[in-house]
């Protein structure tokens, strides 16, 4: 056993560091909030510079073969310094699972233009309920004998109004269950009847709807096979969960960091406000919590970059992120009093985020669940 | 980063499986502090202790040369959790002698101190057994306020004073004592020392405290001009408390993995009830209130498995882990009233059913923490002050008091 990262990593870690903090201020966080794009295009090429698009694709297709430990630990990164853009949407959502279920013609064309970071991709599943249930996936694709025609429209897509690619799911037939039937289908944004709409979130965060209106794909841009697309859901809901996780535990660190810092820095009453139990023992909780959530997400990516069984192992893991993001940020603009609560302080761009990692992959009730199903309930 | 356990701790974990079975046939403990329980109790862990000792379980990462296997920290956590899970007795001897007075006395013993002490620890005979004795009326969380007396006398100390909450006094045969050697010192923390003391010397009166389940872990002791050999001084004379915080972070190392153990079990039991008993027509596993909170005790126990590993892995590196043996006590008292609370909420009306009775549920095992949370959660420190030494050690937050 070693909670050590090995030196590949901690290379990966150092580098994401060093250039997050130069080129991803928070000033620059606050501008994109209210950029159209929602992200920087001369960032997002420097990304691409460093290897980042690429880095868990096989060398055929342009990447660096790097495993998801490596991932979430670049993941980390950007949570603490909250790196705005499509990121996470392109890799962990499709690219991840482009890379698992694609053809040999789906990952020679697709994959080498993200590592380039030529084409950004998002995943369009939840709908109107707000969901990440298969019973309420209502989108149709019908087959009219020689396309696969989608109707309908998802909701809260991340950066959907600036990809180049949506993966899609439909229902293609209903079966007995609401898992069977569902279909996830390559399409392009510029086709025929996509139209994508910014939702104003609180952070600010390129979330959209996506509408399809009689929008044509062919059978060559299905994922997988027709029917079993909740099977690749599941998939990345164990991939993409974890390194949302692992974003989500780097950003709790910074709030940490910055709120005992705050707490040696602040007197009052000719005190520093953290020699007050009343604080100092918030803090502590709340480092109780980062340090859990930290070695939850390292203990649950090894699992899965190990190949082992870890259902219940990533559902725990986000339902504690879940809460743990909240009650950091809470807590956290607490010891900061009111300082804490304007737009000039750093903190509140944490607290801005909360509430789309909690409902991203997933809500607290949603993976509480599926741990009880773990334990045999 | 890597999780797995190796080969070797994997085999071990094996055999303690194979042992507990044999040995336990019949007795499910799940949740053993043996010196709380009753005589018949008492006689039972003893037993099985020698029978540790034999496998060389007992105290495996001691040195060969004090009676260990000279087992890794790894080695060892595999040990501590199955027992925890199989709620083997036996395993600590009343906690003291193998919990810290061993390797504290390997730190900071003298040779003919180690020589006599540690290997009948390590034996698993009655004569190994411990208590400690650190608070008292008027030192509790203020530990460094003690007043117990010890005055040099040519080859002697003379003690004088009283301790209380010591556990497990009226079964030991050795006392690991804290003691006020210096009282002319300007701060409390100098000024202490620290002594072994036999326990039957003549002028020790030891009166029970039973607590409010009604079961014997506590004492009073009284001293009345009891003579210690100057040989007993252990470390340096008024250098005590320096020797005593190194004596209370091995006190909180071990309790990660074995309440984790012990919990993981008490869970695994739970769940099984929930899925025998009828609740609105369905079983009660079906209901969704019972479902979330034993999925959010999960998490709970998982978060303290991976505090385990943290620790223990710390320690393989040779660290000296301060703060996280702090933490990792404060989130065991948490996990366990969290856990102790809920069981009491699945099984009901029950819960107020005495932990011995033959109608109690869950074998009187969730009564059982339930009545104990509270109590443990004192013993080895307050959350209060573990927190203390957490927003010092680690996060350099200013001393609060």
């Amino acid at each position: 056993m070693d909670f050590e990262f090995n030196e590949q990593q901690n290379m990966l870690k150092t580098m994401a560091r060093d250039f997050l903090s130069k080129e991803c201020t928070k000033t620059k966080v606050r501008e994109l909030e209210k950029d159209p794009k929602g992200y920087d295009p001369d960032m997002w090429s420097k990304m691409v510079e460093l290897g980042w698009m690429g880095l868990i694709f096989p060398e055929q297709y342009s990447g660096t073969g790097a495993d998801l430990m490596e991932l979430a630990v670049l993941m980390e990164e950007m949570g603490k310094n909250i790196t705005p853009g499509p990121f996470f949407s392109t890799i962990a959502l499709c690219a991840i699972p482009i890379l698992k279920f694609g053809t040999e013609t789906h990952k020679a064309k697709y994959l080498p233009p993200i590592a380039d970071g030529k084409n950004i991709w998002s995943l369009a599943l939840t709908e109107h309920s707000g969901r990440f249930e298969a019973s309420d996936v209502n989108c149709i694709a019908k087959y009219d004998g020689k396309y696969y025609v989608i109707n309908g429209e998802k909701w809260f897509v991340p950066y959907a109004h600036v990809a180049d690619y949506l993966l899609v799911l439909c229902r293609t037939e209903s079966g007995h269950k609401p898992e069977d039937g569902l279909t996830l289908f390559i399409v392009r944004t510029r086709s025929r009847g996509v139209k994508s709409e910014l939702i104003q979130t609180i952070a600010g965060d390129g979330q959209c709807r996506v509408k399809f209106k009689n929008t044509k794909v062919s059978k060559r841009d299905i994922l997988g096979k027709v029917g079993k697309g909740w099977d690749m859901v599941k998939y990345i809901m164990q991939r993409a969960t974890i390194l949302k996780c692992a974003e989500v535990s780097g950003a709790c660190q910074a709030v940490l960091e910055m709120t005992t810092a705050y707490a040696k820095d602040r007197t009052q009453f000719d005190k520093p406000i953290g020699s007050f139990m009343a604080i100092q023992h918030k803090i502590v909780d709340m480092l109780t919590d980062v340090e859990g959530l930290q070695y939850l997400v390292y203990y649950t990516a090894w699992l899965l970059s190990t190949g082992g069984k870890a259902d219940m192992q990533v559902s725990l893991t986000k339902a504690k992120a879940n809460e743990v993001y909240q009650r950091i940020c809470i807590d956290g603009i607490k010891v900061h009093g009111a300082i804490g609560f304007t737009m000039d302080h750093d903190i509140g761009c944490y607290f801005r985020r909360v509430k789309a990692a909690e409902y991203m992959l997933g809500d607290t009730d949603l993976h509480l669940e599926k741990v009880a199903v773990g334990l045999g309930l | 980063m890597d999780f797995k356990f190796s080969e070797k701790e994997e085999m071990l974990r094996e055999e303690i499986r194979k042992f507990a079975k044999a040995e336990l046939a019949g007795k499910d403990f799940v949740s053993g502090m043996e010196e709380e329980s009753r005589d018949e109790d008492w006689e039972f862990a003893m037993q099985i202790s020698k029978k540790l000792a034999q496998k060389g379980w007992l105290t495996m990462a001691w040195p060969r040369e004090y009676g260990g296997q000279g087992a890794s920290f790894f080695e060892q956590h595999v040990y501590i959790d199955e027992a925890g899970y199989w709620g083997i007795p036996g395993t600590t001897m009343g906690i003291s002698g193998i919990g810290w007075v061993g390797p504290s006395l390997m730190l900071f013993g003298t040779e003919e101190q180690k020589k006599k002490y540690i290997p009948l620890i390590a034996s698993g005979d009655p004569d190994g057994v411990w208590c400690t004795a650190y608070s008292e009326p008027n030192a509790g969380s203020d530990f460094a306020n003690i007043q117990t007396r010890a005055i040099k006398n040519g080859d002697e100390y003379i003690l004088n004073g009283q301790k209380i909450w010591t556990s497990c006094a009226h079964r030991a045969r050795w006392c690991w004592i804290a003691v006020r050697t210096d009282a002319t010192v300007a701060k409390k923390q100098h000024g202490i020392s620290l002594l072994i003391l036999d326990m039957q010397s003549p002028g020790i009166t030891i009166k029970p405290i039973l607590n409010y389940a009604g079961i014997h872990i506590f004492n009073e002791l009284f001293f009345d001009n009891v003579k210690v050999p100057v040989t007993n001084l252990v470390g340096t004379e008024n250098r005590g408390w320096y020797h005593l915080m190194q004596s209370l972070a091995f006190e909180r190392h071990s309790m990660a993995p074995q309440f984790y153990g012990t919990a993981r079990r008490l869970l695994e039991h739970i769940v099984k009830y929930t899925g025998g008993i009828r609740y609105h027509g369905k079983s009660l596993s079906a209901d969704p209130m019972v479902r979330h909170k034993l999925a959010e005790r999960t998490i709970e126990l998982e978060t303290l498995k991976m505090f385990g590993y943290e620790i223990t892995w710390k320690m393989s590196k040779g660290l000296i882990p301060i703060y996280e043996a702090a933490r990792n006590k404060a989130y065991c008292d948490l996990v366990m009233q969290r856990l102790a609370t809920t069981g009491t909420e699945i099984i009901g009306a029950y819960s107020q059913v005495d932990m011995w009775s033959k109608w109690g549920k869950v074998m009187g095992h969730i009564v059982r923490l339930y009545m104990m949370f509270p109590g443990l959660e004192i013993a080895a420190g307050t959350d209060e002050v573990q927190k203390n030494i957490i927003g010092q050690f680690k996060l350099g937050l200013p001393r609060p008091y």
